[in-house]
């Protein structure tokens, strides 16, 4: 807006994220989101360096040590020791790394592959439509699990295989949104009127069509994250996910579940860090999709002027 | 809780005061929490947990063990002779009766031997019975078992086989209105809630002290817990080791179940003796059993059989912990960094993810690189019997219902059978030959070359022999069995 209203901008060529920079500065949830966004991904990248244990390293005579500031804890051990007298503190950096890395492989893969389904189906229409909501039907109809069993007792469990077949079962509720959402734009006039003077299929997809979705996709891969976290412990817990010696939030959750009376510190590290995470893409989250909705984006800049108006009012 | 004990001092003491007297208005009621609701009371259909803590005392076996699990004659009159090497003779209790008013005898235990065998009947206990042919009925109180070959397996055989009556098993209703002649009858079933059980006023032994018998079904193990230390259940089982402070008391008894990790022997770095002994010097079974799990497990005396059972190797003791053997070991045998796969499976057995878990890293120490691979139960059971590819390492937990070695032989021993990783057939012929000899010096002492080698070749890694632990209310007086069974004619309840 400024750019348009002064010429000079052209001169001054301003870094293309300074402004973006200084909307977000304004909403201090969503910088506070970042930050510990930031910090996660730090801790997981520089586990290695700044664990002080070896994740793995067990030591089962001095096992279930509570965290440093309990009576019976020790400063060597700052979280407590799990029930192999394993640090607690590395467990959940290094856990970080499959929790992340699993959570956005997942939701990335499953987005795209089902994005792209969904707008196939939504814009053409027809058989094309007919026959990927067929697929959706069936595939939402098909027992994940069952699905998940014997791709693993083919492919053997592991990391990778547990990221493919995730996204393998979570991908329809994107084709499903997309392809509601797309429907309701194709009516639109701007569309109509781009498709009217010879606008390529391409090009009204994705420069008129796409960004409509941005914010409601956001929203949905935020909660999908949630979920694939949660079902990466379950399906770890079962043998069928991230094997030991590696570790994730989510494992060690389930697997200090049955120690929840005699020690609390198992669950609640792991689980707060899920928690942290999943609050600070939320806050962010949150930001970003008013930041990319161009309604949402008029009506905060609207209430940004009549606060500035009203303080003016009262300082006058 | 104050009146509830004088309620209950009052009781013992009015109850002491008319000793003897019938219908007196007090009764001492127990409730005891299993984790599965039966499907049928049948006693002879299902291989199922929580329908055998409740027919245990609806039925009753030809043989018994007494609470230290020696077999004694149960419904049998005498120990069984044998008339021939593939006949047992047993010789009946006279005047029992089923609670049906049937009586017992020898056309009950015909009809019970040849109604659990009936391929038709689709037994889910019939791999215990494998070995008899038939039942003849001798005379009204005596029968003779007929097996396949030479079994000196029968009388414990006889002892996990559940007499029911002649007539009424027949019936339709059986399954839902069981009847038996053991000390407990069903008072009534409550779908989805809970199993009443009351006395049987013609229980042919000692009667028992309690009265009535509740059993609730709680699944969740927390919750079974919460329920007792609430006061509504008075027994549990399967407590964690760490909770045994939190529980009003407990008792603990060395159980049937023994872990183990069975080494691939053929495969390319367990197969070399040095490797397997070093896995097994590696692993510190004392910090084990002591710290992980609170010191209700022992070390397994380098054998998979029970310490109870027969064929136990008392020569045996436990492998050493001593990880510089161990790395000398396996430095020698060049397997340094070299990689073993060990399978397993979470959640079926007291902490065995746990136990998996630092094994692992028990052998990483030593310098085994190790590949821990959890798999689904399902999955789990395929690698465990698949016989083309054996895994370098796999952890299994045998329970020893039976109280005798031939069942641990076959699974971990006998080359080809079950879940046995070797390709030993010196071994397996002397395991075949164990289950054929009748004479009991001469089989315990080929159990006894069978355990002293394979201990030698160190072709499996016996981890725990685990302990069975119960939570009890105060009011609760019981020596809990090592064959696990609830038998709530041993129990009494104090105030």
């Amino acid at each position: 807006m400024t750019s348009l209203a002064s010429p000079a901008g052209a001169v001054r060529k301003p870094w293309p994220f300074a402004a973006l920079l200084a909307e977000l500065w304004n909403d201090k949830a969503a910088v506070a989101g970042l930050s510990v966004i930031v910090l996660l991904l730090l801790a997981a990248l520089l586990a290695p360096w700044i664990a002080p244990y070896d994740p793995a390293a067990q030591s089962i005579a001095s096992r279930l040590t509570p965290p440093a500031w309990l009576p019976r804890g020790n400063l060597e051990h700052l979280l407590g020791t799990d029930q192999l007298g394993r640090d607690v503190l590395s467990r959940v950096l290094y856990g970080s790394r499959a929790s992340l890395l699993v959570g956005v492989s997942v939701v990335t893969l499953a987005g795209s592959f089902g994005v792209v389904l969904g707008l196939l189906a939504g814009f053409n229409g027809g058989r094309v439509e007919a026959m990927i909501m067929r697929l959706v039907d069936v595939q939402v109809a098909f027992p994940g699990l069952l699905l998940i069993l014997l791709v693993i007792s083919v492919v053997g469990p592991g990391m990778g295989t547990l990221i493919v077949v995730l996204a393998c079962t979570n991908w329809m509720i994107y084709a499903r949104m997309v392809r509601a959402i797309v429907l309701g734009v194709r009516q639109s006039p701007y569309v109509e009127a781009a498709e009217m003077i010879g606008c390529t299929a391409g090009r009204v997809i994705f420069r008129h069509v796409l960004p409509n979705l941005t914010s409601p996709l956001i929203t949905l891969g935020i909660l999908e994250f949630t979920n694939i976290m949660l079902a990466e412990a379950a399906m770890s817990f079962l043998g069928l996910g991230i094997q030991p010696p590696a570790t994730s939030w989510g494992l060690d959750v389930a697997n200090g579940r049955d120690y929840v009376f005699v020690a609390w510190w198992l669950v609640t590290f792991p689980g707060l860090a899920i928690a942290a995470t999943v609050l600070a893409i939320n806050l962010f989250a949150n930001w970003l999709r008013v930041t990319t909705d161009p309604q949402e984006r008029e009506k905060r800049f609207a209430r940004a002027m009549a606060a500035e108006r009203r303080r003016r009012r009262r300082s006058r | 809780m104050d009146s509830i004990r004088v309620f209950w001092t009052a009781a013992v003491v009015s109850a002491a005061l008319c000793a003897g007297c019938v219908g007196t208005s007090w009764a001492s009621e127990l409730t005891i929490a299993i984790g599965s609701e039966p499907s049928t009371l049948d006693s002879q259909l299902r291989e199922d947990g929580g329908e055998r803590a409740v027919s245990d005392n609806i039925y009753e076996t030809l043989m018994a063990r007494t609470a230290d699990g020696a077999l004694v004659p149960g419904l049998a009159a005498e120990a069984p002779s044998q008339q021939a090497p593939t006949i047992w003779r047993f010789k009946l209790r006279g005047g029992v009766k089923f609670q049906n008013d049937e009586d017992f005898n020898a056309d009950s235990v015909v009809a019970s031997v040849q109604r659990i065998i009936d391929p038709a009947f689709k037994s889910e206990q019939a791999s215990y019975f494998s070995t008899i042919v038939k039942a003849e009925k001798v005379d009204n109180l005596t029968v003779d078992i007929v097996t396949s070959g030479p079994d000196p397996l029968l009388p414990s055989r006889m002892y996990w086989m559940k007499m029911v009556p002649a007539k009424y098993s027949s019936d339709p209703a059986f399954a839902a209105a069981p009847s038996g002649t053991g000390p407990y009858k069903l008072e009534a079933w409550n779908r989805g809630q809970n199993i009443i059980l009351k006395k049987n006023p013609n229980y042919w032994g000692d009667k028992p002290a309690i009265d009535q018998v509740t059993y609730s079904f709680i699944a969740e193990p927390g919750t079974r817990l919460s329920s007792l230390v609430a006061g509504e259940v008075d027994l549990i089982t399967n407590l964690l080791p760490e909770f045994v402070t939190a529980v009003p008391a407990y008792a603990a008894v060395p159980g049937l179940e023994t872990s183990v990790i069975v080494l691939g022997a053929d495969n390319p770095v367990t197969g070399d003796a040095r490797v397997r002994m070093a896995l097994n010097l590696a692993i510190d079974r004392k910090a084990l059993s002591e710290n992980l799990f609170g010191g209700f497990a022992k070390p397994a005396q380098g054998q998979l059989v029970n310490p109870k059972a027969f064929g136990f190797n008392s020569a045996l003791s436990p492998y050493p912990y001593d990880p510089d053997r161990a790395r000398a070991l396996i430095k020698e045998a060049g397997a340094e960094g070299k990689t073993v796969t060990l399978v397993g499976e979470a959640g079926r057995w007291l902490k065995d993810r746990e136990t998996i878990e630092a094994v692992a890293a028990y052998w990483q120490a030593i310098g085994i690189n190790v590949d821990t691979k959890f798999f689904e139960f399902g999955e789990y059971l395929t690698q465990l019997f698949d016989k083309e590819h054996r895994p370098g390492a796999v952890f299994v937990q045998n329970s020893d219902e039976l109280l005798d070695a031939d069942r641990p032989m076959t699974s971990a021993y006998e080359s080809g059978a079950s879940y046995a990783s070797n390709s030993d057939a010196d071994m397996a012929a002397k395991v075949k030959a164990a289950r054929m000899t009748t004479d009991v010096k001469e089989r315990a002492a080929i159990y006894a070359e069978i355990t002293k080698h394979a201990y030698d070749e160190a072709y499996l890694v016996p981890l725990l022999n685990l302990e069975d632990v119960y939570g009890f209310s105060k009011r609760l007086e019981w020596k809990p069995r090592p064959d696990a069974k609830l038998l709530v004619k041993e129990m009494s309840l104090v105030e």
